[in-house]
């Protein structure tokens, strides 16, 4: 708030400095109408900015005197001299209150009312009262030392030229530097030369960081505008504001402002919840909301977080469908991630209503258009009914920016190195290239990723095969792999914008003059993405697999992926299975239910691995799919994919093994793919179909100890309020109790002590498992029957 | 009215640009190419530090692309950009009276959108050139 205060408070004292000479011209000619107009936009100016930052003594003062103005203008009042002289008094105090306001420094408002009072038609007395009131009081602030302000404002464009000429002269050293090296200076002309080098290295970064701006700016709107969007919509909304001194450039928080805004409002109209749903989901009252910035490298990461009802995916999925944006088939295809990342599709919006706030529709793509086109990602994560979280990355400026040269045809080309994931050369063990349907695909260390060859989306001749495969990665994670010729620096770059014929190409994003002062383009990352026609979302697993048994019947092998299992021992498993490997913490591995289930993303996916205990901290693991379930095997680390025609010696048990061959003259495992859906699986009770059982007695002992008992025995388990209570085929009550008839008769009673005095005979101890589980199969089989 | 124009000449005919957009001549090579632009963009050039658009103008007015080599251009200014004109020719800057004519002669199709009009000096016509339309180039047509 400081920030803004002081920029107000400069303003004010700018402006009135500018009007002193018009408010003298306005009392010697009160009929002159441009003076008149230049005193009221500065008063109306003033009850504006008064308005906006709550300092309602001068918005009372600033409001009276544009009340009068305004009359003068519309001809309602003729300008006397009375009239001016109590304007100027209003325009002395205004000036006496900003200085206070600076200097903190208690003004007495006691003679407030009567210069406003001053002000009305026909109040003749108070004006000689006012008026040397005005003049003490002007008096006494004078006395006090003004204090003088350590700072200016300067015009942007002068800073840009700044900005320019310093960059002008890096460029001009770099030149020198490289003539220096060529001529083989003396010793004394390095030494200057060092010496100018770290000057000019130094008011660069001075003058990088008067182009910053702390965040605080970005986040100062935000109390406000949550406090209306939670008050128009009826919810409560509590805000945390974190990192607002993480500084920025400029120019970045006014390209983040918008979409910043967007984010929040769309967190409170569709992500926190009306307080009476939340109190019935267990949550506080008031939703939580955590603004956060903070820097990462040579990026600034602003999270938003909501604790609200997330995303449901599922109802993206439905929208896209009905929308025509997807086909059924694809949407099945698709994982958690993938359904998430639709938000960013246009005309697609979870809200069921249009509100006021959001909800129109237009939204996540135009913040994640805006985002990108600084060089930033937008990321979501989103936990069903608990929350979601949105990053923005953008870069710390947009003027230098660290930055890999590359080739391809012979042309130099730089790639912000923000956007880049890895660089590997083909050829090497772990990276494989390949075909799918005409389209080049890499497998780089079993993830599969489309290949973009750079000198096919310019056009030019290459000259060689591309050696390199530069892995880039766009928002939301989705990843390509760009195969340039070769790679040569990372640099630091001066980016400037290209003039606009070049930036519609749509695959650069500004250009940039290297040390040997032959321009270079910026590639665009997303840009060649779609110039290429690479999808933001991975492939449906499905083509995959049809391929894989296309080239099966072609030469009989299927690549498989071998990896070490955690007890040591090579395994196999076709690669076609596999989705992706994925890293994950032990921490989220639980051990519900007798067997391990892992936490991905908010979904519990059950785990299964050889048996071997999960030592380490982080855990590596294969995410399975048999196009319905998914599952997780733990591995300790991946070796290879190579392409193996499947002959199995196989193992004579069922087990997690299905037979053994040689692969490179090593004996392999292969993974019994089928064993492992069943255990991962298989024994998940199924709650329809099956016996029906009436718990005749509605406790929570009965509820929580003995309903999930009787529903593993494979039974559906109703109570007394069920209609299907009456036709039920075993009835479990407390022993002692009326027993209602019921079709096959099947009572089972349960005493609760473990000694049969004074039960019935047939009773059964309620914590006597096996006896139970015995009698449950044994009328299992009966309701069967 | 009398303003200042600069006369060169472009694939053998002779034109005028206003002097206003003309900041200078030089001569230029070794430009880096921009691939994917449209043909008229012949690349970039660094000028004191500064990049600048190279604009091919016989490709503009539907010729053939230039060969690379050694180039003379008019640098301009354009919304904030610099751009270089590849031109055969410089010949002089000169005051002409008067607002531009129709031409009253079916031009080519290069010509007919990239000149404003004509003016006469000497008593010899010369098409004025529309600096920021031959910039933009046939995209326009697209658009």
């Amino acid at each position: 708030m400081d920030d803004l205060l002081g920029d107000f408070i400069a303003e004010t004292r700018e402006t009135l400095e500018a009007l002193a000479g018009e408010i003298v011209a306005w009392e010697a000619a009160p009929d002159d109408r441009s003076r008149l107009d230049a005193i009221f936009r500065f008063v109306h100016t003033v009850k504006g900015s008064c308005g906006f930052l709550d300092l309602p003594r001068l918005e009372k003062l600033s409001h009276a005197a544009e009340d009068v103005l305004a009359d003068v203008r519309a001809d309602r009042r003729k300008p006397d001299s009375k009239l001016v002289s109590a304007v100027l008094a209003m325009i002395d105090r205004i000036a006496e209150v900003t200085d206070a306001i600076e200097t903190g420094h208690a003004l007495s408002d006691a003679d407030d009312h009567l210069l406003i009072a001053a002000l009305q038609p026909g109040v003749a007395h108070p004006e000689p009262d006012a008026a040397p009131q005005a003049d003490m009081s002007a008096a006494a602030a004078s006395g006090t030392p003004r204090t003088v302000s350590r700072t200016i404002r300067l015009p942007v464009d002068l800073l840009d030229r700044m900005m320019a000429g310093v960059s002008d002269m890096v460029l001009a050293r770099n030149e020198l530097a490289r003539r220096l090296r060529d001529g083989g200076a003396e010793s004394t002309t390095e030494v200057a030369f060092e010496r100018l080098s770290s000057c000019i290295a130094e008011m660069r970064d001075a003058i990088t960081r008067t182009r910053m701006a702390r965040v605080e700016n970005l986040f100062t709107a935000l109390p406000r505008m949550v406090r209306d969007v939670s008050a128009e919509l009826s919810k409560q909304v509590q805000l945390e504001i974190d990192g607002g001194d993480v500084e920025l450039d400029r120019e970045m928080i006014e390209m983040i402002r918008d979409p910043l805004t967007h984010i929040v409002r769309n967190a409170i109209d569709h992500g926190i919840e009306p307080p009476e749903q939340r109190v019935l989901a267990g949550k506080p009252m008031a939703g939580r909301l955590h603004v956060s910035a903070r820097q990462v490298g040579n990026q600034i990461l602003i999270e938003v977080i909501d604790d609200g009802r997330g995303i449901d995916a599922d109802r993206l999925v439905q929208k896209a469908i009905a929308n025509g944006v997807m086909s059924q088939e694809r949407a099945a295809t698709l994982t958690w991630d993938r359904k998430l990342e639709l938000i960013f599709e246009p005309g697609l919006s979870t809200a069921q209503a249009v509100t006021a706030i959001s909800g129109r529709g237009v939204g996540m793509d135009v913040v994640r258009a805006n985002v990108e086109r600084i060089g930033g990602l937008v990321d979501i994560d989103s936990k069903p009914g608990q929350g979601l979280r949105l990053t923005m990355r953008v870069p710390l400026t947009l003027t230098i920016i660290p930055a890999l040269t590359i080739s391809s045809g012979g042309q130099h080309f730089a790639i912000p190195r923000s956007a880049i994931d890895e660089i590997v050369r083909t050829g090497g063990d772990a990276v494989q290239m390949g075909k799918l349907g005409g389209a080049d695909i890499v497998f780089i260390r079993g993830t599969r990723l489309p290949v973009v060859s750079l000198s096919k989306v310019i056009g030019v001749a290459g000259q060689g095969e591309p050696a390199n495969l530069v892995v880039l990665k766009l928002s939301g994670g989705a990843r390509y792999a760009l195969a340039v010729e070769a790679v040569h620096d990372h640099e630091e770059l001066v980016v400037k914008p290209a003039a606009p014929i070049v930036m519609a190409c749509g695959i650069y994003g500004g250009t940039t003059l290297p040390d040997n002062s032959r321009p270079m383009l910026l590639l665009d990352v997303s840009g060649i993405a779609e110039k290429a026609g690479v999808r933001r979302d991975v492939k449906a697993p499905e083509a995959v697999v049809e391929d894989v048994e296309e080239t099966q019947q072609e030469d009989g092998a299927v690549p498989v992926l071998l990896f070490r299992d955690l007890d040591g021992i090579e395994r196999g498993v076709p690669l076609a299975l596999v989705e992706r490997i994925e890293d994950c913490f032990t921490a989220s591995v639980s051990t519900t239910a007798g067997r391990m289930r892992l936490n991905i993303d908010g979904r519990l996916v059950p785990l299964v691995s050889c048996g071997a205990p999960i030592e380490d901290i982080k855990l590596r693991v294969l995410r399975m799919h048999d196009g319905n379930e998914e599952l997780a095997y733990a591995i300790d680390s991946v070796i290879d994919i190579v392409p193996v025609t499947i002959e199995l010696q196989r193992s004579a048990v069922p087990g997690p093994v299905a037979g053994v061959m040689l692969v490179e003259e090593r004996p392999i495992e292969f993974i019994d793919a089928f064993w492992l859906f069943a255990q991962g699986l298989g024994a998940e009770p199924k709650r329809t179909g099956g016996p029906v059982c009436l718990l005749a007695d509605d406790d929570p002992w009965t509820r929580q100890v003995l309903a999930p008992l009787v529903e593993s025995a494979g039974y559906q388990v109703v109570y007394d309020d069920d209609e299907r209570a009456i036709t039920a085929d075993l009835v479990i009550v407390p022993d002692g109790a009326a027993v209602e008839p019921v079709s096959l008769g099947v009572v089972v009673r349960l005493r609760p002590t473990a000694e049969e005095r004074g039960a019935s005979p047939d009773s059964l101890w309620r914590y006597d498992r096996e006896g139970l589980t015995a009698e449950l199969r044994r009328h299992w089989y009966g309701g069967r029957a | 009215m009398q303003d200042l124009f600069l006369i060169v000449e472009i694939g053998g005919q002779r034109a005028v640009l206003p002097a206003a957009f003309v900041e200078s001549v030089v001569e230029i090579e070794d430009i880096a190419p921009v691939p994917c632009a449209p043909s008229h963009v012949f690349g970039l050039f660094a000028l004191r530090s500064r990049v600048l658009t190279v604009i091919d103008t016989i490709a503009a007015l539907g010729g053939e692309r230039s060969s690379p080599g050694e180039k003379q251009a008019v640098i301009v200014t354009v919304d904030g950009h610099l751009y270089g004109m590849l031109v055969d020719n410089v010949d002089d800057v000169v005051a002409i009276d008067g607002a531009p004519t129709e031409p009253r002669a079916l031009l080519s199709d290069g010509w007919a959108r990239y000149s404003t009009g004509v003016l006469e000096h000497d008593g010899e016509p010369m098409l004025l050139i529309d600096v920021p339309a031959m910039i933009a180039g046939p995209l326009d047509l697209a658009a």
